[in-house]
């Protein structure tokens, strides 16, 4: 929490003028019931209007300054909370966006969003709150406990007892419902994520007529929300309850020691009536504390959570990730030896991997759901880390290497195209920021999807992604693979990234990438496709099953003939034929 | 960066602030609000009456106090004051209780609303055509259900107490001060116009903010989950900075109008304070000067000015609520404008039920555009025999998931119609259609759940051996059963931790488990290796026959075993036939197979 916190410190001179300003207006208030009194004494009493209008004045120029002093106090409050808001926000965009692909799956991608909205949010209301009136209950105990002192000590002592206690009690309630509204921001996450899958699924929940179904799951979750904030609320209105009857059982008391004191003399009926009178203050003042209580729990539940979001180890501090840049040569890659298996699990996803890949060259990754492809992409920009064995790209051990760099030269194109809410034309100068229009529309032309982008109804800047125009998925793979090319990567890796693609378009696709210059990957399942490759790598269970040419493979590698004859059939091998 | 959607969006919004919003267009918004709390009007009576008791014990608390002073202690009467003092006793703690009572069953009613309004949200979204989700970012509706709602929830659970209570209270206060002096009364009450111009001022600046505030909150929310669902490309492309740089945009309008809001409403207690203090002068000069022609007693003044005290306060509170009230009219206002969204088209009662269905299929000049003025298919015309298999090819958006898109009745067609065994199918009802139709789309929805719930999700009352069975024939059993857990492995958000293709076997082993006579496969098999595709294509034949499918498929040995295939290119389909006859036909399909095999 004091994390957080911190995050307050630029603004302390601001939080100070605040809580000044808070000061001014609680001052003049306490002198209010002065004047108001000088008013009947000295005027309506004496019958002097000359009083009436003096002290009036005073009252009303005092409520002016007060008034003063609240505006400006709401510019500053605002200003300090807003501001500690937005820092935080930015803080852990950058956080988040460190974050190593160990610490996203500790994160749900529905609890990131909570934290970042929700959670600050709340936390921004709490300290909103605090320039505004935290100040100003605690004063007013204080204020009147010294007054009710002053005016009899011993008639006071309840108050000193009973107070003090209250405020431990109000501490230890305030810790426990601090836990609740912690549970209540989970299950906050929780009706989050429900509504997000949906938002993904929502063609196949319609497809298979499930919405009752995904009703009731997001009522689940929606009622375990509910079940959980009525039991904080409820707890935080029986703090106040007991708050209250305490408080005002002192008053018996107080009335009840009065009648001795006054008995023996001690004490006159005004001193009493006035003791009574702060005690009734400090009471109502209570309400405030209540208030306090809700918005400080849940703050500092919601600053634990943002405080566990900062916490986490950011993918930077590695000490992997530090290293030499990467120099670009041309575009040589190597495996050695290299394995890999996912944080908690046993089986390695990829097994003593060995192989290498010509500069400019393009090699074909073929292989069985789940034979470990993908992982062998993301160990290249080093997205993973391999447990063991190294990765070489130009001779350079890549952990050595500075990942930024590294993914400077490489262009990526996902299986999911992942396009992002914009324009077509920002999103393929998404991979480089200063692209020209020319090479926006090279890329297009190479991605072979220039034409169709000039067919739509505003061209480059037709809005795509999330609310964008329908695209097909072959649409926006080439897209995606635009994105990629107008970097004009060392090595560019393409994972299955042409399956939606129709054979011709695939064919000019794979033409325009052969004139690029690049060392090239592309993970396929369709042999068309890998035959037009320099090399063919078959993946098995994360091993190497055979490396080669086609006809290497078709010759001596006894699942590659099985995968041809799947696509061809047993006795026809078209390829075979055309490429002999 | 230039960004039309956007840019028309704000400026329908701008036209929209233009006209001073004042306090009464609260109204509707708030009837509405309150709408939804009269669902509990027992429980809510309750609340009004303990609120009423503890207004009126809260009178009664000082009452016995003074009375313990004046008739007990100066008196000296110990009996008397014992009695009274517990008379007190008994008082205060009624007094709590009903307070407890009052926000007891006022945490139910508010959260129970506020869960209600949730519910009715997301059933509405299932109902909303999915033109509606292709113009809108996830994270923005998301946070409609948590950040806007959650305003309408922590105002609730104050504001109704809050508002009963200063009311009963404002009323009591304004009979007294008539009874006492009508003359002063009028003059306390010269504040209430001056008050009214007041909020006015800030309710036209503050209830826009408020709404410009969610909104930001809301399009914040929106990018945060699009990047962090796109985590991996930006890493791989090294954009965080610029990731960081467009989030910053966003968060500094948030942050602005954030400041705006916070600082207009925080002048609500102040100037109230301010009135408090002006009405008292009032009163004090007034009185003075009616004093002096003896027209009232100093006595009075005196009483009346603390009764003006107990008139401002409960003013001074409502005045309050109304800060939290305009950020829940906001959040409100929100929600009810998704909830007011049209439903896909609102269906007939005497639609057609169907219990059975064989599988013909019929396309008759069906037509359709996503965006006006783009035509989408033109004039697609096809028959499809029980248990026939048509594959669709042509270049991608030649509108082949558009033609599944129709089918399914995603979207309704601009002109012609799509008939099922004959029956037009805008008369039967979707889920009736659907519910004949099996789907293995191109992206598989996996949510978190373990396996054997993502497997079942095709038929919910499927028992293990099904499950099982399905997984098999789908060929996912031996993945499925390397896993740690089994089919009790639990899959992550959507489906993390498995591979592409995998999901995809169980999308299949979900559709072969649903047994529809329909079945629609949308570039299903392309990421599945070929090896596990032979298997999955003899479990498809063994599934397909007696069904009518309709596939879209991009592999020659799925085409070749086509009753028909349809070749579409811009929208219509320019040939059609079995494989042998369009390669003799040498066109465009001709040109197709040659390229592939070139």
């Amino acid at each position: 929490m004091g994390a957080v916190l911190s995050y307050l410190k630029p603004y302390k001179n601001y939080m100070a003028f605040a809580w000044l300003l808070m000061l001014v207006e609680l001052a003049v208030e306490l002198m209010h019931p002065l004047f108001m009194a000088k008013i009947i004494d000295e005027g309506i009493v004496q019958q002097d209007m000359g009083a009436v209008y003096k002290w009036g004045a005073f009252m009303l120029g005092t409520s002016l300054l007060a008034f003063a002093a609240g505006i400006i106090n709401s510019f500053v409050a605002a200003h300090v909370g807003q501001n500690f808001g937005f820092d935080l926000r930015e803080k852990m965009i950058d956080k988040v966006q460190s974050f190593s692909f160990a610490s996203y799956s500790r994160f749900a991608a529905s609890s990131l969003i909570t934290r970042m909205t929700n959670d600050v949010t709340q936390l921004q209301n709490a300290v909103f709150m605090s320039l505004r009136i935290m100040l100003r209950a605690p004063l007013m105990v204080i204020f009147g406990t010294v007054m009710a002192l002053f005016v009899h000590a011993k008639l006071t002592i309840i108050l000193i007892i009973t107070i003090p206690l209250m405020l431990f009690f109000l501490l230890k309630m305030m810790k426990k419902s601090s836990s609740l509204f912690r549970s209540v921001q989970q299950r906050l996450d929780g009706v989050n994520n429900v509504m997000q899958e949906n938002l993904i699924g929502i063609r196949i929940i319609k497809a298979f007529l499930r919405w009752k179904y995904e009703g009731s799951r997001f009522q689940q979750a929606n009622e375990r929300l509910m079940a959980q904030t009525i039991r904080v609320l409820r707890v935080v209105e029986t703090t106040t309850s007991v708050l209250l009857v305490v408080m005002n059982s002192s008053l018996i008391v107080i009335l009840w020691f009065g009648f001795a004191e006054f008995s023996n003399g001690t004490a006159t009926a005004g001193e009493i009536v006035a003791v009574i009178n702060y005690a009734t203050r400090i009471i109502s003042s209570l309400s405030i504390f209540t208030f306090i209580l809700m918005a400080f729990s849940r703050g500092r539940a919601s600053s634990q959570r943002i405080g566990e979001l900062l916490e986490e180890p950011e993918e930077q501090a590695d000490q992997r990730w530090k290293g030499a840049a990467f120099q670009a040569g041309s575009g040589e890659i190597s495996f050695e030896g290299v394995s890999f298996s996912f944080p908690g699990s046993k089986v390695p996803v990829l097994d003593g991997v060995t192989l290498g890949i010509q500069p400019g060259k393009t090699a074909a990754v073929l292989g069985a759901t789940g034979s470990g492809k993908s992982t062998l992409f993301y160990l290249i920009p080093r997205l993973y880390e391999p447990d063991k064995g190294v990765i070489r790209i130009d001779g350079q051990d890549i952990s050595t290497i500075q990942p930024a760099s590294l993914r400077e030269q490489i262009g990526f194109v996902p299986q999911e195209a992942h396009l992002f809410t914009g324009t077509v034309r920002e999103n393929i100068a998404w991979g480089k920021e200063d692209a020209t229009m020319e090479e926006i529309m090279e890329a297009a032309r190479r991605a072979q999807i220039h034409e169709t982008i000039d067919e739509l109804p505003e061209k480059y800047d037709t809005m795509i992604g999330q609310k964008g125009v329908n695209l097909s998925g072959g649409q926006k793979q080439r897209l995606s693979i635009a994105r990629a090319l107008i970097r004009k990567p060392l090595i560019l890796l393409l994972d299955d990234s042409t399956s939606a693609l129709d054979v011709k378009t695939e064919e000019s696709l794979l033409s325009a990438l052969r004139e690029e210059s690049c060392t090239t990957i592309i993970i396929t399942q369709k042999i068309s496709t890998a035959l037009q490759a320099d090399q063919i790598i078959l993946l098995e269970d994360g091993r190497i099953a055979a490396a080669g040419s086609h006809e290497e493979l078709e010759n001596c590698n006894d699942l590659y003939r099985r995968i041809l004859a799947s696509q061809y059939g047993k006795g026809g091998m078209p390829y075979a034929k055309a490429s002999h | 960066m230039p960004r039309p959607a956007i840019r028309a969006h704000s400026h329908s919004h701008q036209a929209h602030l233009r006209q001073k919003p004042q306090i009464k267009e609260l109204l509707p918004t708030l009837k509405r609000l309150a709408g939804y709390l009269a669902r509990r009007k027992g429980l809510l009576l309750l609340v009004v009456l303990m609120v009423a008791a503890s207004s009126l014990l809260g009178l009664l608390g000082p009452f016995l106090v003074g009375t313990a002073i004046d008739d007990f202690i100066i008196k000296e009467d110990k009996h008397g004051l014992l009695l009274l003092l517990i008379q007190l006793g008994v008082v205060y703690v009624f007094y709590s209780l009903s307070i407890f009572l009052q926000n007891y069953w006022m945490a139910g009613i508010a959260q129970k609303t506020v869960c209600e309004m949730r519910t009715e949200l997301f059933a509405h979204l299932h109902q909303l055509p999915l033109s509606f989700f292709d113009k809108r970012q996830h994270g923005e509706l998301m946070s409609r259900v948590t950040n806007d709602i959650e305003n309408i929830s922590s105002t609730l659970n104050s504001s109704v107490i809050q508002i009963a209570s200063s009311v009963l209270t404002l009323t009591g206060a304004i009979t007294v001060m008539l009874y006492l002096s009508p003359i002063l009364t009028a003059v306390t009450l010269v504040i209430v116009p001056l008050l009214y111009v007041g909020m006015n001022w800030i309710t036209s600046r503050t209830r826009r903010l408020f709404k410009e505030q969610q909104r930001h909150l809301g399009e914040l929310n929106g990018f945060v989950e699009e990047a962090v669902s796109s985590k991996h490309i930006v890493k791989m492309f090294s954009q965080e900075e610029k990731i960081a740089m467009e989030f910053s945009e966003r968060n500094a309008k948030l942050k602005k109008a954030g400041y705006w809001a916070q600082t207009y409403s925080g002048f609500i207690p102040k100037l109230m304070n301010m009135l408090n203090n002006l009405s008292f002068a009032l009163i004090a000069g007034a009185g003075g000067l009616l004093a002096l022609n003896g027209l009232v007693t100093v006595g009075m003044i005196v009483i009346f000015a603390e009764y003006s005290r107990q008139f401002t306060r409960p003013l001074n509170d409502l005045a309050n609520q109304f800060n939290t009230l305009l950020s829940a009219v906001a959040g409100a206002e929100r929600v009810f404008d998704m909830l007011d969204t049209e439903k896909e088209e609102q269906e007939r009662k005497d639609l057609l039920r169907l219990d059975e269905v064989s599988g013909d299929i019929e396309f008759r000049r069906v037509s359709f555009s996503y965006e006006k003025g783009k035509q989408t298919i033109k004039e697609i015309n096809f028959e499809a025999n029980r248990g026939d298999m048509v594959a669709l090819v042509g270049p991608t958006g030649s509108g082949k998931t558009t033609i599944i898109n129709l089918l399914a009745r995603f979207y309704e067609q601009d002109s012609g119609a799509i008939f099922i065994d004959g029956h037009d199918s805008s008369t039967i009802s979707r889920q009736e259609l659907r519910k004949h139709m099996g789907f293995v789309l191109q992206e598989s929805f996996l949510f978190e759940g373990t396996i054997r719930e993502n497997i079942r999700y095709g038929r919910l009352n499927a028992s293990d051996e099904e499950v099982e069975t399905a997984a098999r024939a789908a060929n996912a059993h031996s993945f499925i059963m390397k896993l740690l857990d089994g089919y009790e492995t639990k899959l992550q958000h959507e489906g993390a931790g498995i591979s592409q293709g995998q999901k995809q076997l169980l999308a299949i082993a979900r559709a072969i488990l649903a047994d529809p006579a329909i079945l629609i496969l949308d570039e299903a098999t392309s990421s599945i290796d070929t090896i596990t595709e032979m298997y999955i294509q003899e479990a498809l034949d063994r599934l397909m026959k007696g069904r009518t499918s309709v596939v879209i498929a991009h592999r020659l040995n799925t085409i070749r075993r086509a009753d028909q295939i349809l070749v579409l290119n811009r929208g219509r389909i320019i040939e059609r036939g079995t494989h042998d006859q369009l390669v003799q036909e040498e066109g465009h399909y001709a040109e197709l197979i040659a390229a592939s095999e070139a």
